[in-house]
């Protein structure tokens, strides 16, 4: 009985100190109640769903190479200022392994993505962007990813989208 | 006594088959007087034994062995207490294991506007697409930040050719990032 419970309290306590995605970090050691931000989760099995759904078999493939996205966003000016910062100081902690791909900074933008190559079908992708409108978003890609596969995702899942909407208006219609 | 019996005695004592009263009735053969020649061997065998039987506590070695356990009371509290410190240390155990419960479900709370999109698919497909989006327009900028880069550099009208006739060491080769 006491064995159970300490495995138990000793799982408990590593999960929680153990996330190394860098949204889950991120959102575990800066985020604030007073500073509320907007986070998004698409992990394996969702991606498998749309995977599913959508009909171009390219798109069917790249989102079956995924293992998760995920997003924080915040719109609150100051928050985002006093987030990219915090982001910026957690990737200097806890992910200095990663290559830092792109670095834009200019007067009122500022973009970062990090790369890293786990192994040949396993690469983590992180951006941290600080838009001219002040709106900072962090974004966690792992999976079998790369620059073609990021600008075919992003087209491929647009006109996907489009043509479901036109779909629907077409159902509406009827 | 009968030297017949003393020997079937004997024989059972070594067989350690002898009953309390017999191993007492060779006792006092053997401490007696009429030990046959051929038995007085062993004669100090049994008187050994006479000797650590008759053996008794020294006087006042009940009141040492109080005033002992009137020293050590924490180990006859533990000895009588242990089955209430093991209920204790389980309680202690659930009770931080509560706590620990309540802190991490506490900090899952406090996270304002978790958003699991499990269940949506479309909805899903609309926040995949905006990642892939902000992405893609991140390298966009970044081609373009380059592109303006090298316009500015070029309306500089630096003279290449006498640049490169500059003998300056090349610094490494950056590492190339296959994307």
């Amino acid at each position: 009985m006491k064995k159970s419970l300490l495995i138990i309290f000793v799982l408990l306590i590593s999960s929680s100190l153990f996330a190394d995605d860098f949204v889950t970090q991120f959102i575990d050691t800066y985020v604030e109640e007073k500073r509320p931000v907007n986070n998004v989760n698409i992990g394996k099995t969702m991606l498998k769903k749309m995977a599913e759904d959508v009909e171009d078999a390219e798109l069917k493939t790249l989102l079956k190479e995924l293992n998760h996205i995920r997003m924080v966003i915040t719109e609150n000016r100051k928050d985002a200022k006093y987030y990219f910062k915090k982001a910026n100081e957690l990737v200097d902690k806890e992910f200095s392994d990663y290559e830092k791909m792109l670095s834009v900074d200019e007067r009122k933008s500022k973009v970062e993505v990090l790369f890293k190559e786990i192994d040949k079908d396993n690469q983590n992708i992180i951006l941290i962007a600080l838009d001219n409108d002040r709106k900072l978003t962090i974004i966690s890609v792992s999976g079998k990813v790369d620059f073609n596969s990021i600008s075919k995702l992003s087209d491929l899942l647009n006109e996907e989208i489009f043509s479901s909407g036109t779909n629907n208006e077409h159902n509406r219609e009827r | 006594m009968n030297g017949e019996y003393i020997h079937t005695l004997l024989n059972k004592y070594w067989g350690c088959q002898t009953s309390p009263s017999e191993e007492k009735e060779l006792q006092d053969f053997f401490l007696g007087e009429n030990v046959p020649n051929d038995l007085k061997c062993y004669i100090p065998l049994f008187r050994y034994r006479d000797e650590q039987q008759s053996l008794s506590l020294s006087p006042g070695f009940e009141e040492k062995i109080r005033k002992q356990i009137k020293k050590s009371p924490q180990y006859i509290t533990i000895r009588i207490f242990a089955p209430l410190l093991r209920i204790a240390a389980s309680v202690a155990l659930i009770v931080a294991l509560g706590i620990s419960l309540f802190l991490i479900s506490k900090q899952d709370a406090s996270k304002p506007y978790l958003t699991e999109t499990y269940n949506d698919s479309e909805a899903a497909m609309h926040q995949a697409a905006f990642a892939f989006e902000k992405l893609s327009r991140a390298f966009e900028i970044s081609e373009s930040v380059y592109i303006k880069t090298f316009q500015e550099i070029d309306k500089l009208n630096l003279d290449w050719p006498g640049m490169d006739s500059i003998n300056i060491e090349k610094p490494a080769p950056r590492k190339k990032i296959d994307l």
